[in-house]
C-alpha cells in the first residue's frame, strides 16, 4: 500500500510548492501544456471520427477475417510504445514504406505535430475501439428493431437509439484514450522528436527538464497526477452510469 | 581467492569441487577482480565498449557501462546513482560534481571535434550555407547536452565571422526540427534519413554510420574543440579498480583505442 501511495505523495509534496503557479506560467511549461492539449485534442477527434464506424462494424457484423482484424486493432495496447515508434518510422518516415509517395505529395510528417498525433492515435485509439465495441454490443437490438418498424432509417436509428444508449461506453473509451495519449512518450520521442513549442509534449518536457532544471519537471509531474485522479474519477462515474441499465 | 585442493579422489566429487571453484570465481572473482560501473558520455559508446573489453581481459574485472547524454548521467549521479567512474563530454556537466564532492579527478583524456553530417542519398544540404536555407530540416542536441552546447558555440563563431551573414544562427535554429537528448540520437536521425543534416562529433561518424552519411567540411575556425574529463566517484566500492580504469584510459593502450574510434589526443 505504502509502496503505491508514497511516490504519488512525494510528487505532490515536491510539485505543489509555493513555486507551483510561477513555474506553471513559464513559457516552457505553457508551450508544453498547449502542445499536449492540442495534439491530444486532435487525437480524440480522429479517434471518434474513424473509430466509431469501425467499432460499430465490429460489434454488428460478421465477416471473414474479423477475428484477425479485431486482434490487430488490439495489438497496440500490448505493444511497447517504443516499438510502435519504430514501426511508425519504418512506415511513414522519409525512408519508410510510404516515405517516397508522401514526399512526392509534399507531405513530410516526421518531426511535426502531425507525427505526435499519429503516435498518440496509434497507441491510444484501440482503447476507444474496445470500449465502443462493447458499448454497441450492449445496446438492446429489440429497441433498434422497434424503431425500424416505426419507419426510422438506419442513420436515424443510429443517431437517436444506438448512439445515446452506448454514449456512456463511448465516453469512457474516449477518456481512457485521452489519458493514454497524454502519457505517450516512447513512440513520440522516436517518431516526432522533441522541440519546444512544436512537438515537446508534457512527458517529453518532464524528461528533458529532469536533465537541467528540475522545477518544470516537478510542476508538470504534479499536474499529471492531478489529471490522472480526475480521469479515474470520471471513468468511475461513467462506469457506474452504464451499469444502471 | 585461495581454496584448498580437493581431498577426495572420487572423480565426481573432483568435478563438483571444480565446478564450485569456477562458480565462485565467476561470482566473486579473485581478490583483485571486481565489477566496475562506468558512466560515460553517449559519444564514447563504441570506444569505451572496446576499452572495457581490453581492460577486463587485462585485469579480470567485469566492467559495465551506462552510456547517455552527460547531463543525464550527471543528474543520476546527483541523485545517488552508484558508479565507480564518470567520463563526461564537457566540464560543465563534470565540475559541479567535483564541487559537491561526489567526484574526484577531472583530467582531460581526449579531445573531439564537431562534424556536420547529411544523409548520402539526400543532396539538399551541400555546403554550410545551405544549413540556413528555409525548408531544411536540421536535428541537433538539446542545449544542456554537451554537443548541443558546442553546436551553439559553433553558431556564435560563424555569426561573428559574418561568412554566411550575421543572422546565420537564427536561420539555422529556425530549421531545427528536433533537439535530442544525446548525440547518438542526433546521428540516428540522419542515418534514418529523417533529417537533412545534423551536428555531431567527428568521432560519431563510426564505420557503421559512414556508409549512410556524408561529412561536410567545417572550417577549423568555426569548429569547436571538445575536452572530455574523467574521474572516479568518491563513494565507489572499488576505488582502486576505478583508479586502474582511469589509468588504463590514459595509457598508451587506452589512447590507441580512442584514436581508432576517431578521437584526438587531450589538449
Amino acid at each position: 500500500m505504502l509502496f503505491l501511495v508514497l511516490p504519488v505523495q512525494a510528487l505532490l509534496l515536491r510539485g505543489l510548492s509555493a513555486q507551483f503557479f510561477p513555474t506553471l506560467l513559464r513559457p516552457v511549461v505553457l508551450d508544453t501544456l498547449r502542445i499536449s492539449l492540442l495534439t491530444t485534442g486532435c487525437t480524440m477527434l480522429l479517434t471518434v471520427l474513424l473509430g466509431t464506424p469501425v467499432a460499430w462494424l465490429l460489434a454488428r457484423y460478421d465477416f471473414p477475417g474479423k477475428t484477425v482484424l479485431d486482434t490487430l486493432l488490439d495489438l497496440p495496447i500490448v505493444l511497447p510504445p517504443v516499438v510502435a515508434g519504430v514501426g511508425l518510422l519504418l512506415a511513414f518516415g522519409r525512408s519508410g514504406l510510404l516515405g517516397a509517395p508522401l514526399e512526392l505529395a509534399g507531405i513530410s510528417v516526421a518531426f511535426s505535430p502531425a507525427a505526435v498525433v499519429m503516435a498518440q492515435l496509434f497507441v491510444a485509439a484501440p482503447f476507444y475501439l474496445r470500449t465502443a465495441k462493447a458499448g454497441f454490443m450492449a445496446v438492446d437490438r429489440d429497441v433498434e428493431d422497434a424503431a425500424r418498424t416505426d419507419g426510422a432509417d438506419r442513420w436515424t436509428v443510429f443517431r437517436f437509439i444506438t448512439w445515446p444508449l452506448a454514449a456512456a461506453f463511448l465516453l469512457e473509451g474516449l477518456v481512457l484514450t485521452w489519458a493514454r495519449a497524454l502519457g505517450e512518450f516512447g513512440a513520440t520521442i522516436l517518431f516526432a522528436g522533441s522541440l519546444q513549442g512544436k512537438t515537446r509534449t508534457i512527458t517529453l518536457a518532464i524528461y528533458s527538464a529532469l536533465e537541467s532544471d528540475l522545477a518544470p519537471a516537478l510542476v508538470l509531474s504534479a499536474v499529471m497526477v492531478l489529471v490522472a485522479f480526475t480521469v479515474l474519477a470520471v471513468v468511475r462515474r461513467l462506469g457506474s452510469a452504464h451499469t444502471w441499465r | 581467492m585461495k581454496s584448498s585442493p580437493p581431498t577426495s579422489t572420487h572423480p565426481g566429487s573432483i568435478l563438483k569441487t571444480k565446478l564450485l571453484i569456477s562458480t565462485l570465481l565467476l561470482g566473486l572473482g579473485n581478490a583483485s577482480a571486481v565489477s566496475l560501473t562506468v558512466f560515460a558520455a553517449a559519444s564514447l559508446t563504441d570506444a569505451f565498449a572496446e576499452m572495457g573489453r581490453a581492460f577486463d581481459a587485462k585485469t579480470g574485472n567485469t566492467t559495465t557501462f551506462q552510456f547517455a547524454g552527460s547531463q543525464a548521467l550527471r543528474t543520476q549521479l546527483d541523485n545517488g546513482a552508484r558508479a565507480d567512474v564518470y567520463a563526461s563530454a564537457n566540464n560543465a556537466q563534470f565540475s559541479p560534481l567535483v564541487k559537491s564532492g561526489l567526484v574526484t579527478g577531472g583530467q582531460p583524456f581526449l579531445s573531439n571535434r564537431l562534424a556536420v553530417i547529411a544523409p548520402k542519398n539526400n543532396a539538399k544540404v551541400q555546403t554550410l550555407a545551405d544549413l540556413g536555407k528555409p525548408g531544411v530540416k536540421l536535428v541537433i542536441a538539446d542545449k544542456v547536452v554537451p554537443v548541443g552546447t558546442y553546436t551553439r558555440q559553433m553558431l556564435t563563431a560563424i555569426d561573428k565571422s559574418g561568412a554566411y551573414g550575421r543572422d546565420f544562427s537564427d536561420r539555422f535554429l529556425n530549421n531545427v526540427v528536433s533537439e535530442e537528448p544525446n548525440v547518438r540520437q542526433v546521428a540516428l536521425k540522419v542515418q534514418l534519413g529523417e533529417a537533412d543534416a545534423a551536428v555531431v562529433y567527428s568521432s560519431d561518424v563510426t564505420p557503421a554510420l559512414r556508409h549512410s552519411v556524408r561529412v561536410m567540411t567545417l572550417p577549423t575556425r568555426f569548429n569547436q574543440s571538445a575536452s572530455y574529463p574523467i574521474g572516479t566517484l568518491k563513494n565507489s566500492a572499488n576505488p582502486e579498480a576505478a583508479q586502474a580504469f582511469v589509468k588504463f584510459v590514459l595509457s598508451g593502450e587506452g589512447q590507441a583505442i580512442l584514436k581508432k574510434w576517431g578521437f584526438l589526443k587531450p589538449r
